[in-house]
């Protein structure tokens, strides 16, 4: 039923809703002391309905119809924050709430189309936008640096390099990645890119409760990148790195797998010397979700910006664990048009109005989301003139001289 | 060393508890007194309800006249509850208490298992094992070791206090180290008290000054212990006088040094109110310090370098005018040159009063604590509600205005996995106490936000009641975020679901109070070690028993009493400091302990004189005679761990009560047929 992974006492079989307190993060649910921490933190508490204190509620009083009945949950945009403040130490987001959202998706008479289609596209293309599999190494071409593809460099490379889809069909994404390429090249390091092969990681799937596309993408993806000698993979999408190092490995995916800002981070003594045109930038960087919160690369990132001459760095009110999602995880990324509707405020809006208050002249992100997201949100907000949005690998490659 | 070895046949007695339902209901305890009796040697087997009852007891004492018992064998329950009791009735009967022997077929047995057949089996095997090794004890007499009657109490809080002025008063000599300059811990920071509010200095001046002038107790403060040895009874304790600068013989306390100083006005944060206020670098810490008399820092003082000695200690230099040391005049009490001291002092018991320290805010960055101002501690604000206080009792923000609204955040680093899981026990009623003082200073709307209200203590409830009705307000869930309000207002966003209302409430407020959680001391582990004391899972130190002995430690005589044993109130706190003198007072006035003859000892022919023993023993209770070339044991160190006699190449190392020939018959017996 679901994949939300958690060790059984033995033979528990697989986790539902109805059979938690066979798992010890199961169990663990129903410790909760109602102390309202998720609620109060989560970012569209007031909009769920049903915040994860009150499914709990619901759940032990026999109640959770109504939950799976109400489109509350679609608020969620797993964003980790009610499970890293959660005094009980419960797993809201990587446990109670897939299981719930699962079946409130089942239950749901319209999926918003915007999400559907983008559901139906990754099924069918292998990305949400839709674009032709046989574009996906497009981008390529225009990188000053070239960018092998391992199936034709026929030989097996120190970093297999996960491109994702954003990367490799936005524009801005494009961006980050001849960055990525640059930076590849500066330090020496033999890399290869899977090119028109490679899919989806299927993360958003999963966390939006398809689970059954999710297991189709790992599958693919696992038997693709067993074809290939290579002794780790590099990502710069923030959520194929947390779905590789933990929902992959259950599909067999056994390899060293690192995030492109901590993988950078870890070579900054080497990349520091190469960082030598003055920048002039005061920068507040966002912390993402699954890069922060969920995997602990709070000083990482930091790390790389301060170390670009000219770079000065200011932090929003929320960072670090308090950080505010961007909006777009678990399925956010295309519930923009449902939220309007609905009249909420796009996360997206809420946090540049915030980077804008740090008085920032550029916000550094490293999720490939929130490029084109906060860009955006900029323009509607009217501070697109004061303000850019940049990539962190972006802004080490616009340091080097060329 | 005692070790008649008695020479009759054996004749067993062997007792199987049925321990109400404890162990009948899982093992066939008359199955298992059945077997017994037919084993070689026993005299007789009777199974009974209650073995350490009176009448239980009874049973073995006149078993042991009439039957002609010369060994006696129980099976019931742990030896740590009930070994004493039955050595006693053996003892009673007239036989030698170590011709004894008892097994535990309830923790090791019933409580673990459910099969009545394989547990009964089970039981039988081990009351053989048992009438097997008794056959070979040997008669052992217990040593008594004189107790001395002094104590040493370790931190002057209101716990320390209340104990060193109880054994002071019983006429026993009190050494009572404090770290901080004076005593009184956290309860001299406080104005008020929940849940009386009587005033906290009216009610501890008095006993600090006691302690001050009180003929049995030596009071070292700015002193901390550096080395503990010996044991119960008998401890040998070093105990390191930080310098002050200032020669407490010769200081009458008239301060005149302080306002003399050459810094015009006080320009150091001052640790007594929590860095609100100011002090210069001579001061004495608050105007009840005990004892009176000042202090200097070296860190600030102009008169000293800086720069540090090789050891790290100060440098004094000569570059101030030093008008401290002119008003100080005649007294001549300022002393640059001092120096830390060591003092060794022989004491026979040792009460821990360490107390706790608060949790450190900065730690959850979400609260704002150390970012934006407004946000205090509720130790802080403790002092500024004090009329003593940095702000003379005038509660106002850091920026001299008087706060409006104010939210106090309970639960700040207690219930939470990701801080201390447990509950502080006393911040619900300390919040509900500052609520009720912050209202009457300032008349500000205030904000208590909780996840439950714990007010069980005798009036704590009324306390409660009152506060709400005063018009102070609750709202039922934990805080979540403080960020400051849009629009440069100066006020602060607290964030919280009124878990009441389902409703998430973003309440602004000109003042966060954050009821910090308690917390061991940050050296509770090297004091844990000092002491040879255990900790519990949070840190605190552990008690003996959680119910019945809840002062004493697994060190005997060493006990434990107020907020280093777990969060407590003063109340709570002074009845374990009464409890703690008691215990000691029990064992100076008894006057000797005795001392299980489990001991080590050597057989000195077999002896090769190897000295792989000496260094090994935890104790240092072995020596070599070098004239003899032979290794010797002092009986009186020594605490039976059998480290030697397991490392003795040549065996020559025995242990009573542990010999050879016991053991191996327990084991044949444990694993022979039943
Ligand atoms: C904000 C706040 C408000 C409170 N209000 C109330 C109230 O109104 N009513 C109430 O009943 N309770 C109140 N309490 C609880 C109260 O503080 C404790 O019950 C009490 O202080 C415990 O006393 P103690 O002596 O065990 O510990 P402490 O007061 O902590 O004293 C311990 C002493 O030991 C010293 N020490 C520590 N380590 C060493 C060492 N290694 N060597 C030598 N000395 C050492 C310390 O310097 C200190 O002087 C409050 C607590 C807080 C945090
Ligand atoms: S934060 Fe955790 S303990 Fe508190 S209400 Fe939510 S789930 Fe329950
Ligand atoms: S994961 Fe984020 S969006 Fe989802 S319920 Fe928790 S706090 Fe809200």
């Amino acid at each position: 039923m679901s994949n939300a992974t958690a060790t059984a006492d033995s033979d528990a079989g697989v986790m539902t809703l109805a059979n938690l307190a066979n798992f010890p993060e199961g169990r663990k649910v129903f410790s909760c002391m109602q102390c309202g921490t998720c609620a109060a933190t989560c970012p569209y508490g007031d909009e769920m309905g049903f915040p994860p204190r009150a499914i709990i509620t619901m759940l032990e009083a026999g109640l959770i119809e109504e939950v799976f009945a109400s489109p509350g949950l679609l608020n969620c945009v797993t964003c980790y924050a009610c499970m890293a403040k959660c005094p009980r130490g419960i797993k809201l987001t990587e446990v109670l709430l897939p299981l719930v959202k699962e079946q409130v998706f089942t239950r749901l008479k319209e999926v918003p189309a915007e999400l559907q289609k983008a559901l139906e596209n990754t099924m069918r293309y292998g990305n949400p936008m839709g674009e032709s599999p046989r574009k996906r190494a497009l981008w390529a071409k225009s990188s000053p640096v070239p960018v092998p593809v391992i199936s034709e460099i026929k030989r097996p490379v120190d970093v297999l390099w996960f491109v994702e889809c954003y990367p490799a069909y936005h524009p801005r994404g494009n961006d980050a990645n001849r960055a990525t390429a640059k930076l590849f090249k500066a330090l020496g390091i033999d890399f290869a890119i899977l090119g028109n092969e490679e899919k989806c990681a299927g993360e958003c799937a999963r966390l939006v409760g398809e689970t059954g596309l999710f297991d189709m993408l790992t599958d693919s993806n696992v038997k693709l990148l067993r074809k290939y000698q290579f002794k780790r993979i590099v990502t710069g999408g923030a959520h194929a790195y947390d779905a590789f190092k933990r929902k992959y490995p259950a599909a067999g995916f056994d390899f060293e797998v690192h995030h492109s800002t901590p993988f950078f981070a870890q070579h900054l003594a080497r990349i520091k010397p190469k960082l030598t045109k003055k920048l002039d930038y005061t920068v507040t960087y966002h912390d993402a979700c699954a890069l922060g919160r969920h995997n602990g690369f709070y000083d990482e990132p930091r790390a790389l910006l301060a170390a670009i001459p000219g770079v000065k760095l200011v932090e929003m009110t929320h960072s670090g664990v308090n950080s505010i999602c961007c909006g777009g995880g678990g399925g956010g990324m295309w519930l923009d048009t449902y939220y309007a509707a609905k009249g909420y405020e796009r996360l997206s809006e809420r946090r540049v109005k915030e980077a804008l208050d740090t008085g920032a002249n550029a916000l550094a992100v490293s999720c490939p989301y929130e490029v084109s997201r906060f860009e955006d949100a900029l323009k509607v907000v009217g501070g697109d003139k004061r303000m850019v949005v940049r990539d962190v690998v972006e802004l080490l490659a616009e340091a080097m001289e060329d | 060393m005692a070790n008649i070895k008695a020479t009759e046949q054996p004749r067993i007695g062997v007792y199987i508890c049925h321990c109400g339902h404890n162990i009948a209901a899982t093992i066939d305890v008359a199955a298992v007194a059945k077997f017994a009796e037919k084993l070689p040697g026993v005299a007789l087997a009777r199974d009974y309800k209650y073995m350490c009852s009176a009448p239980g007891q009874d049973l073995i004492q006149s078993d042991i006249e009439g039957h002609k018992l010369n060994r006696v064998v129980v099976a019931s329950c742990s030896p740590l509850l009930h070994e004493h009791t039955f050595r006693n009735a053996t003892e009673k009967g007239g036989i030698n208490p170590f011709l004894f022997q008892m097994v535990n077929i309830r923790e090791h047995n019933s409580w673990v298992h459910t099969d009545r057949a394989i547990a009964t089996e089970k039981a039988k095997a081990q009351v053989q094992g048992a009438i097997r090794r008794v056959a070979g004890h040997s008669a052992l007499e217990t040593k008594r070791v004189p107790i001395h009657p002094d104590v040493l109490v370790v931190g002057g809080g209101i716990a320390g206090i209340h104990a060193a002025m109880t054994l002071a008063n019983a006429g026993k000599k009190v050494y009572l180290v404090e770290r901080e300059p004076s005593i009184g811990g956290h309860m001299a920071k406080f104005d008020k008290t929940f849940p009386t509010l009587d005033c906290a200095a009216c009610i501890l001046t008095p006993k600090m000054s006691s302690v001050g002038s009180h003929p049995n107790i030596t009071l070292w403060s700015y002193s901390e212990v550096a080395k503990v040895d010996g044991f119960v009874g008998n401890y040998t304790v070093q105990v390191k006088r930080k310098p002050r600068y200032i020669n407490e013989d010769l200081c009458t306390g008239c301060q005149e040094c302080i306002s003399s100083c050459v810094f015009k006005e006080p320009k150091f944060p001052d640790e007594f109110n929590e860095r609100l206020g100011k002090r210069r670098p001579v001061y004495i810490p608050f105007a009840q310090a005990t004892p009176q008399v000042v202090l200097i820092d070296p860190e600030v003082c102009l008169n000293f370098k800086r720069q540090k000695g090789p050891n790290g200690e100060p440098v004094v230099g000569d570059k101030c005018k030093k008008t401290c040391v002119e008003a100080c005049g005649e007294n001549k009490a300022i002393d640059f040159t001092q120096k830390e001291e060591i003092k060794e002092i022989q004491v026979g018991t040792v009460i821990v009063a360490t107390g706790f320290k608060t949790f450190d805010a900065t730690r959850v960055p979400y609260f704002g604590y150390g970012k934006y101002p407004n946000v205090y501690t509720s130790l802080e604000v403790e002092r500024l509600v004090n009329a003593s206080g940095p702000t003379g009792g005038h509660v106002v923000l850091r920026d001299g205005k008087e706060p409006k609204t104010i939210a106090i955040a309970h639960c700040i680093g207690s219930r939470d996995e990701n801080t201390n899981r447990h509950c502080s026990r006393v911040c619900c009623m300390y919040s509900l106490k500052l609520a009720h003082l912050l209202k009457e200073h300032t008349g500000a709307e205030i904000y208590n936000f909780y996840i439950d209200m714990r007010t069980p203590g005798k009036g704590f409830e009324e306390f409660y009641q009152s506060v709400a009705a005063e018009g102070v307000h609750f709202v039922r869930g934990k805080i979540a975020d403080v960020y400051p309000e849009a629009g440069g207002t100066g006020k602060l966003i607290v964030q919280a679901e009124d878990t009441l209302l389902g409703r998430v409430r973003k309440q602004p407020v000109d003042m966060v109070v954050l009821a910090v959680g308690l917390e061991p001391q940050a050296d509770a582990q090297d004091v844990r070690r000092m002491f040879n004391m255990s900790c519990g899972s949070e840190g605190f130190f552990l008690e003996r028993h959680p119910k019945l002995a809840p002062v004493s430690t697994f060190t005997d005589g060493v006990f434990i009493a107020g907020a280093c044993q777990s969060p407590k109130d003063i109340p709570d706190t002074v009845a374990q400091a009464g409890a703690a003198a008691a215990e000691a007072m029990a064992l100076i006035d008894k006057g000797h302990v005795e001392q299980e003859p489990n001991t080590a000892f050597i057989i000195e022919d077999e002896c090769s004189g190897c000295k792989s023993c000496v260094p090994l023993c935890p104790y240092t209770a072995i020596t070599f005679d070098e004239a003899k070339k032979k290794a010797v044991i002092n009986e009186a160190l020594c605490k039976g761990c059998g480290t030697c006699v397991a490392s003795c190449p040549s065996g020559s190392i025995k242990q009573n009560l542990f010999e050879d020939g016991e053991i191996f018959a327990e084991i044949e017996g444990v694993l022979a047929q039943v």
